[in-house]
């Protein structure tokens, strides 16, 4: 089918990380992914997006503040006519470094907390990191730049939800994402560490619901559903290969971050093809896109155009086959795995390369 | 928002322009396709104009009633103000 125009780019510019999140969505292999792009590389990967017809591009990792282009970067992406958004922990992000990136056009900097109490946001990290976290929110509110603060949650942090929100709430956020952990990469390996209870589930979903309806028109409350709780899948990426493209640190262009896990297909690198070429006709990208690779039950499912058959990498994940409905779909054959997923115990597993 | 706000956008709220004449709002983390009247609207927002006086622009450039464009403008801020896009 003919490639539709992709609005998103997101940049993964390193998967070096002074944290050690045990629900980071990166890869296990962090070791592979060192021989980095250089700033001309980004420039031109920006370039080639935003001809695309992308207009934001996310710069993430890892941590894309270790990269010491990042503030080029940024401005290459500015010139572009690029929305530019930064994804970080913000351990580094001192005065200087963001005076330096809203000036060269950043429009809107996340910042992820653990947890809202530092001892056990401290313990998730892996790292002393919670007070200088604290420090980089009050900075970015001081700025004019947009803000988004993040807590990614499981079953370590998911009882402090009440308190994620009052955290917020007292810095004046006025955005906060409330993201249930995606098992994917070292989240994947930890999700028995990791998933939460029902019953956190179901509380959290009350206390969102009651404070989005409190703090209406104050706070915008972003929440991530639980991956492995509901009836129908995630719309993933809104679709394979139909708006988003993700750009690992070595160059590899994927459909989804999490895609390089799905080892059956062979996906392309902006070092060999451009952007253009590998979006419109690689042959990773055309593999999933649209309906027509559908099996059943997706295939005559009235909600096909709606969450897309779900997530390709959920499928290869928990099926070995990255071709079949997602297994969190309560219609998936392979439904009954899910439920086995839920369940045990274990201790957290820290990511290192 | 009252008629005689003066809307401005919030941090990070950027019009965008396309070769192909659509209009984009970009937000944090997403993007918003306008109508032609919402993006005529929201073209006007400068810190300094009325809401009054973008309502009566938008009315004289569609053609359509001060009641119609009233109605589907005040609904359009009421939205943006909600999510603090617009303050």
């Amino acid at each position: 089918m003919s490639a539709p125009r992709p609005l998103s780019l997101l940049c993964e510019l390193t998967y070096r990380c002074n944290l050690q999140c045990p629900y980071c969505y990166n890869p296990l292999d962090l070791r592979s992914y060192r021989d980095e792009l250089t700033t001309e590389q980004w420039s031109r990967v920006l370039q080639q997006a935003a001809d695309l017809g992308v207009v934001q591009a996310h710069f993430s990792g890892g941590e894309p503040t270790l990269r010491p282009d990042l503030v080029a970067l940024v401005e290459a992406a500015a010139a572009c006519g690029l929305y530019t958004n930064l994804i970080t922990q913000g351990t580094f992000l001192d005065d200087v470094l963001l005076d330096r990136l809203v000036h060269g056009g950043l429009n809107h900097v996340q910042i992820s907390i653990q947890a809202p109490q530092a001892a056990l946001a401290d313990r998730i990290a892996g790292a002393i990191v919670h007070d200088k976290k604290l420090e980089a929110l009050r900075r970015v509110l001081s700025r004019d730049v947009a803000l988004t603060l993040n807590c990614v949650l499981h079953r370590l942090n998911h009882d402090s939800i009440e308190e994620v929100i009052e955290y917020a709430l007292r810095l004046e956020i006025r955005r906060l994402e409330l993201a249930n952990v995606q098992f994917y990469g070292w989240a994947y390996r930890n999700r028995t560490a990791l998933m939460p209870t029902l019953e956190q589930v179901r509380h959290g979903e009350q206390v969102v619901a009651a404070a989005r309806e409190r703090l209406r028109g104050a706070m915008e409350i972003v929440y991530v559903l639980p991956d492995y709780f509901g009836d129908f899948p995630k719309p993933c990426m809104n679709g394979w290969g139909r708006q988003f493209l993700t750009v690992t640190p070595n160059g590899y262009a994927l459909p989804c971050p999490a895609a390089a896990a799905i080892t059956t297909l062979a996906f392309e690198n902006v070092r060999d093809r451009s952007l253009q070429e590998i979006w419109r006709d690689s042959a990773a990208f055309e593999r999933y896109r649209g309906t027509g690779w559908m099996p059943e039950p997706c295939r005559s499912c009235e909600r096909r155009e709606l969450d897309w058959g779900g997530c390709r990498c959920q499928a290869y994940l928990i099926t070995g086959d990255a071709g079949v409905t997602d297994p969190a779909c309560s219609l998936s054959p392979d439904h009954a795995s899910i439920a086995s997923l839920r369940e045990g115990v274990s201790e957290p597993v820290y990511r290192r390369a | 928002m009252k008629r005689t706000a003066l809307p401005r956008f919030g941090k990070g709220v950027k019009l965008r322009h396309d070769g192909n004449g659509s209009v984009m709002l970009l937000i944090p983390e997403g993007a918003l396709v306008l109508n032609a009247s919402a993006a005529a609207a929201l073209e006007l927002v400068d810190g300094a104009r009325p809401l009054a006086e973008i309502i009566t622009a938008v009315a004289e450039r569609f053609d359509v009633s001060a009641d119609h464009a009233r109605e589907d403008i005040l609904a359009l801020f009421e939205r943006l103000e909600q999510r603090g896009l617009v303050q």
